[in-house]
């Protein structure tokens, strides 16, 4: 054993139902360095660190903490052994300021049993100074900038006296500037003697700071490096490339013309930033566009503005010769065009709702489903049992509620609907999530067909083979611009990991 | 609808019993003896023609009171101010009653009722306004609405529109525009059937309808909640839809008011007492918010709360039980963790997915 | 007389014994709201507190039992909201709509049934609640704004003075604020949030209590049904207009109580009808809801785009 390590996670299996998400990981960590742990979504990095903070339990292995075997089963265990994580959501009190979140449950009591604030805030900036930033302990957080609440988590487990801190994505909310004013901080915490692990996608804030790196794949460890030693497309084959399994027999796209066409277009998300900046694309007629990229770069913000589910800020979106950016839903869904969004389970279905209730969301209207606003229930019982029979949906009937279905069926639900009425242009927006993998190829089978059939589809999907296998061209997503515009036959899995994160040359 | 699952009626089955026996201690802990107020409540609500009328009597406004809030949920809003829509709407049916003179029976009748439920919808416009464009929320508007209602039909009883000089009530409708009375000493009315029909009405609209199927896509739920995503990604604008369903639950709340003035009471007075449009929401609740369970729910309700009278003038137990009673047997069909806590036994999953094999 | 005569002593003290129900059970609200539980019920715990101190003070014909009595009732009736809601995992909002319904049906059939009176029930053996004089402010300035009140009055300062300080110095304060912005935070802080809403919905009933106890033996000696005619859903909106602080919703009670008060004694001047005056309170809480909503909507700003 490693005199000097700090972390050792030995031999770790945690298995979900239907997937391993960590298979006999070993990670390990010394004290005092910046380790980078690394891997797309779903690679099992969250896993692994929710067992280390006692979120969960392993199924298989040990922890050793400080070089000494450990049972972390609470989170207050892993906190008393100097285990402190800042989640990517940050668990902060919006209208209460930095010390009042840090001391949260533990303020310091005067000699009459009120709070001591003045004691308090007066050790929060403290402490914050010993590690080489400043805090305005009168600042609420609903006012502070994402850097400012960053750095206040990070003090919270300063407070508790953590040694070992674990930083979820800590760069996905922050500018460049907040990141470097990030990366300071943890250059002062390690001089201190912490040690810190830091949990990331984007490869080359790895090379800039951390000492090793480890990188995950797939619920395993691809492998660890020192950062001296590798390279960011090392690491990038590592983090992405894998057998693809997922083929798609189809024949080559035959574009004709071009049916949308949008320019420039910004886009605010709903806490009111700016999630899309600039993007450019044009989509025609059998073709299927491809948006790749890790989610949370403005790819949910330009499909809620392509389907009139969020008004564009600045730009133009041309469909069919109009401007659609601030035309509603039911417009645009009048121009045939079919949206199977991400979220399914609030937006694209109503759960609470029966099967047939949900299949009929666009057609409802039309003969012979109804006829001046009267439904012909036996047609929509026919309607709905053949959509069944089609989209292969498992139920024992169209009329018990959606929410009695696997997430699977549910999704099949949705496309049954969106893809049954004849679009013109289909957006989906990551299909095939929480889909089994004989329903994927299904699914994908049927946004080919829709291409060969003359419409246009435009896939939106944070899996990298999916959109590689199915897109006929694909852009890559980036901090709310595309990036780089491949073709799918001419590049490989690893160079599109340098592109989804971030570099371009 | 797997709304009638096998698990929620042996819940309410069960929900009974235990109200039963509740009343049973009440009853006795007050010195009374609970049989003979069981048989009073029997004879009240079934035996004889009087009572039956009048326990079809009672439960007229409950049925449109349950449908009109029944209604306002599945749109997705919290609505208990139909109480406030059933006291407009009868003020406004009794003017109309004796304000509208040299009109045909028909036509009289058909005025009033007009004008007692759209009364009743725009006592609803407010609070349904509010909550669409202001985000307020409805349910402590429509409250405030209740008491408002209360005071203000009062005030116009006794002022503007107070006819007798001793009486705070206003004029007597006249015979035109009555709902005939049927049974001798019954205010059992034709009323019953036009609260049965719109009832009816209600549920074909809900249900087989692209309206009602517009107006239902958003919430839906036990406990319904504007706005809703689902709607809007339809194209279905479910602003529009929150007013609507709100409107239409304000008219058949004033229908109620209407039909009891013009079918009963015969003219608005300041003691007139409603609380049907509360015991309208616990009906609705009970109901499983369809039509046709809220019917069901009011003739149960009607008679026994007829029942309830009877019992209240036999002995000393004042009628008002029979409310505390419904309302026990709501905490209990509204705990779900009982009803989710029952899914553990694995004879009721088998009875339960035995029952909603279904018919589509 | 002139309008502006109305506002004198006669009119503050009228102001204050109109708020302190209001403002009591108003804060119960605040703290039910600050912890994230929407309480409906307030209406029903007043009933409840009410009847039963008048029962039990006809009774015992002893106001201190009588006033334990409503604080029970109160608590009794919080309890079973918190079973209902907590660990039965009803809806809040429809327990508490229970809750009122059948406290309101549940205090009137125990009116009829026990006493057989019907509307109201008023009795020479009530021992009501009687002002507080205090002997040391006789014939000074302060005598007429201090004394001779019953002591709910003074006891509301008291509570928003001790809310508030609970509220801000304290750490069940601070548990109470997070448990209701984010019981997340709150949970990971180790705060068991479970325990923090029953303690307040509990405390809330006591207060409920109070202000219940106010209607039946300090204002009057009497019950009325459904007395509490609303006064928990002003209070309610008290507490929203105050933000679910204890000094917000006080501020918003007072508001409402001059409401109240200037009415009762617009009634004497102009001879309006008595029920447009007791409109007032109800109206203007309609008016502050409308404010809270505007106030709501200007809140969210976006980034500006750069000009490129």
């Amino acid at each position: 054993m490693n005199k000097d390590s700090a972390i050792h996670l030995k031999n770790i299996t945690k298995a979900y139902p239907g997937v391993i998400a960590n298979k006999n990981v070993d990670f390990q960590v010394n004290k005092g360095e910046i380790h980078a742990l690394v891997g797309e979504n779903g690679a099992g990095k969250s896993t692994l660190m929710k067992i280390l903070y006692g979120i969960e339990q392993p199924d298989e292995g040990e922890i050793f903490i400080n070089g000494t075997t450990q049972i972390i089963n609470k989170v207050e265990t892993a906190i008393n052994l100097g285990i402190g994580m800042v989640h990517q959501e940050f668990t902060l009190v919006p209208s209460f300021t930095a010390p009042e979140n840090i001391g949260l449950g533990e303020e310091p009591k005067n000699s009459r049993g009120l709070i001591d604030w003045k004691s308090l805030n007066k050790m929060v900036v403290d402490i914050a100074e010993k590690y080489g930033f400043k805090i305005d302990p009168g600042l609420k957080m609903i006012d502070a900038s994402v850097g400012v609440q960053q750095r206040t988590e990070i003090l919270k487990t300063l407070y508790r006296n953590a040694n070992i801190l674990i930083l979820d994505e800590p760069t996905a909310v922050l500018t460049p500037q907040e990141t470097d004013e990030l990366f300071n901080v943890i250059r002062t915490l390690v001089d201190e003697g912490k040690t810190v692990i830091f949990i990331t996608h984007k490869l080359r804030e790895v090379m800039a700071i951390a000492d090793r790196v480890t990188v995950m794949r797939a619920g395993e460890v691809q492998g660890v490096s020192e950062t001296k030693d590798t390279s960011i497309t090392e690491l990038a084959s590592q983090m992405v490339g894998r057998e693809v399994f997922l083929q798609v027999t189809k024949d080559t796209a035959n574009p004709k013309e071009e049916i949308l066409n949008v320019e420039n277009l910004w886009v605010h998300d709903a806490r009111g930033l700016i999630a899309v900046k600039g993007v450019d694309l044009n989509i025609r007629k059998g073709e299927i566009v491809g948006i790749a990229g890790v989610e949370g770069n403005g790819q949910s913000e330009l499909v809620e503005a392509l389907t009139g589910l969020r008004r564009a800020s600045k730009g133009a979106i041309m469909y069919l010769g109009e401007d659609i950016s601030s035309s509603t839903p039911k417009n645009i869904r009048r121009k045939k065009v079919a949206h199977i969004p991400e979220d399914r389970t609030n937006t694209g279905l109503n759960t609470q709702l029966s099967i047939w209730e949900n299949l009929i969301g666009n057609s409802y209207f039309r003969n012979p489903l109804s006829s001046r606003g009267i439904f012909n229930l036996k047609k929509v019982a026919k309607h709905a049992n053949r959509l069944k029979e089609d989209f292969d949906i498992r139920s024992p009937s169209v009329s018990l509620k959606v929410k009695s279905l696997s997430g699977g069926n549910q999704q099949k639900v949705v496309v049954a609907r969106e893809l049954s009425e004849d679009p013109i242009l289909t957006i989906a927006s990551q299909p095939t999530r929480g889909v089994d993998i004989g329903n994927i190829e299904a699914i994908h089978e049927q946004l080919v067909q829709m291409r060969d059939d003359g419409g246009a589809v435009l896939l939106v999907s944070a899996e990298l083979d999916e959109v590689m296998a199915v897109a006929d061209r694909v852009g890559v997503m980036y901090e709310g611009q595309i990036v780089k515009w491949v073709n799918p036959k001419e590049v490989d899995q690893s160079q599109m990991g340098l592109y989804m994160a971030g570099v371009t040359d | 609808m797997d709304k009638f699952s096998f698990k929620d009626v042996l819940v309410t089955f069960v929900g009974l019993f235990i109200t039963t026996f509740i009343g049973w201690i009440l009853i006795t802990a007050t010195g009374n003896n609970p049989s003979e107020v069981a048989k009073y409540l029997y004879e009240g609500g079934f035996k004889g023609t009087r009572n039956i009328a009048n326990s079809l009597y009672q439960a007229t406004p409950l049925i449109l009171t349950a449908t009109a809030t029944l209604i306002s949920f599945r749109v997705g809003m919290f609505n208990i101010g139909i109480n406030g829509s059933m006291y407009v709407g009868a003020l406004y049916a009794g003017w109309a009653g004796y304000r509208f003179t040299n009109l045909g029976h028909f036509s009289h009748v058909s005025l009033c009722i007009l004008i007692g439920m759209t009364v009743g919808a725009l006592w609803m416009l407010l609070p349904a306004l509010l909550r669409v464009y202001a985000g307020v929320s409805e349910i402590i508007s429509t409250i405030i609405l209740n008491f408002v209602a209360i005071l203000f039909v009062s005030y116009m009883a006794n002022g503007p529109f107070r006819a007798d000089p001793i009486a705070p009530a206003t004029a007597r409708i006249l015979e035109t525009a009555e709902l005939k009375q049927i049974f001798p000493n019954s205010q059992f009315s034709t009323g019953f059937f036009i609260a049965v029909f719109v009832a009816l009405v209600a549920h074909f609209v809900l249900n087989k309808t692209t309206f009602g199927y517009e107006l239902r896509s958003g919430g839906d739920g036990l406990v319904g909640r504007y706005p809703s995503r689902f709607s809007s990604y339809l194209g279905i604008p479910s602003d529009r839809s929150a007013i609507t369903g709100m409107l239409i639950s304000g008219a058949i709340g004033g229908l109620a008011g209407a039909i009891e003035v013009l079918g009963a009471v015969r003219y608005f007075f300041q003691e007139l007492e409603f609380n049907q449009g509360f015991d309208g929401i616990l009906i609705g609740i009970l109901g499983k918010l369809e039509p046709i369970g809220a019917i069901i729910a009011s003739l149960f309700y009607g008679a026994i709360k007829n029942g309830g009278f009877f019992v209240d003038y036999k002995t000393d137990v004042a009628r008002e039980i029979i409310v505390v009673l419904i309302s026990v047997l709501i905490f209990f069909v509204s705990a779900q963790k009982i009803v989710k806590g029952l899914e553990k036994y694995p004879i009721i999953k088998k009875l339960d997915s035995f029952f909603s094999r279904k018919k589509m | 007389m002139e309008w502006i005569e109305i506002f004198d002593i006669s009119l503050l003290r009228s102001l204050l014994r109109s708020t302190a129900p209001i403002a009591i059970v108003g804060m119960a609200a605040a703290i039910c709201s600050a912890a994230g539980v929407l309480n409906i019920g307030l209406e029903g715990k007043m009933l409840n507190a009410a009847f039963a101190g008048v029962a039990v003070s006809y009774y015992t014909e002893s106001m201190w039992a009588g006033l334990a009595a409503g604080l029970i009732a109160g608590m009794l009736t919080a309890v079973l909201f918190g079973l209902l809601s907590f660990t039965l995992g009803a809806d809040e909002v429809l327990a508490g709509l229970a809750i009122n319904i059948f406290s309101l049906a549940g205090t009137t059939y125990l009116m009829r049934t026990l006493w057989g009176q019907a509307g109201f029930f008023s009795d020479p053996r009530i021992v009501g609640v009687e002002p507080i004089h205090f002997t040391f402010l006789e014939g000074s300035f302060l005598e007429p704004f201090l004394s001779d009140f019953t002591y709910s009055v003074y006891l509301m300062f008291f509570i928003a003075i001790g809310l508030h300080i609970v509220y801000y110095r304290t750490r069940f304060g601070t548990a109470i604020r997070a448990t209701g912005e984010n019981p997340e935070a709150a949970e990971d802080a180790g705060i068991n949030t479970v325990r923090i809403k029953w303690l307040v919905t509990v405390f809330a009933g006591m207060l409920a209590g109070i202000s219940g106890l106010f209607l039946s033996l300090e204002n009057l000696t009497m019950f009325t049904e459904g007395m509490s005619a609303g006064k928990g859903f002003i209070g309610l909106v008290a507490s929203s207009f105050g933000n679910s602080t204890p000094l917000g919703t006080f501020g918003a009670a007072t508001f409402f109580g001059l409401g109240d008060a200037i009415g009762i004694r617009l009634q004497g001047v102009y001879e309006l009808d008595s029920r447009l005056i007791l409109m007032i309170p109800y109206a203007l809480t309609v008016v502050v809801l409308i404010l809270i909503g505007i106030r709501q909507r200007l809140k969210v700003r976006p980034v500006a785009i750069p000009e490129t």
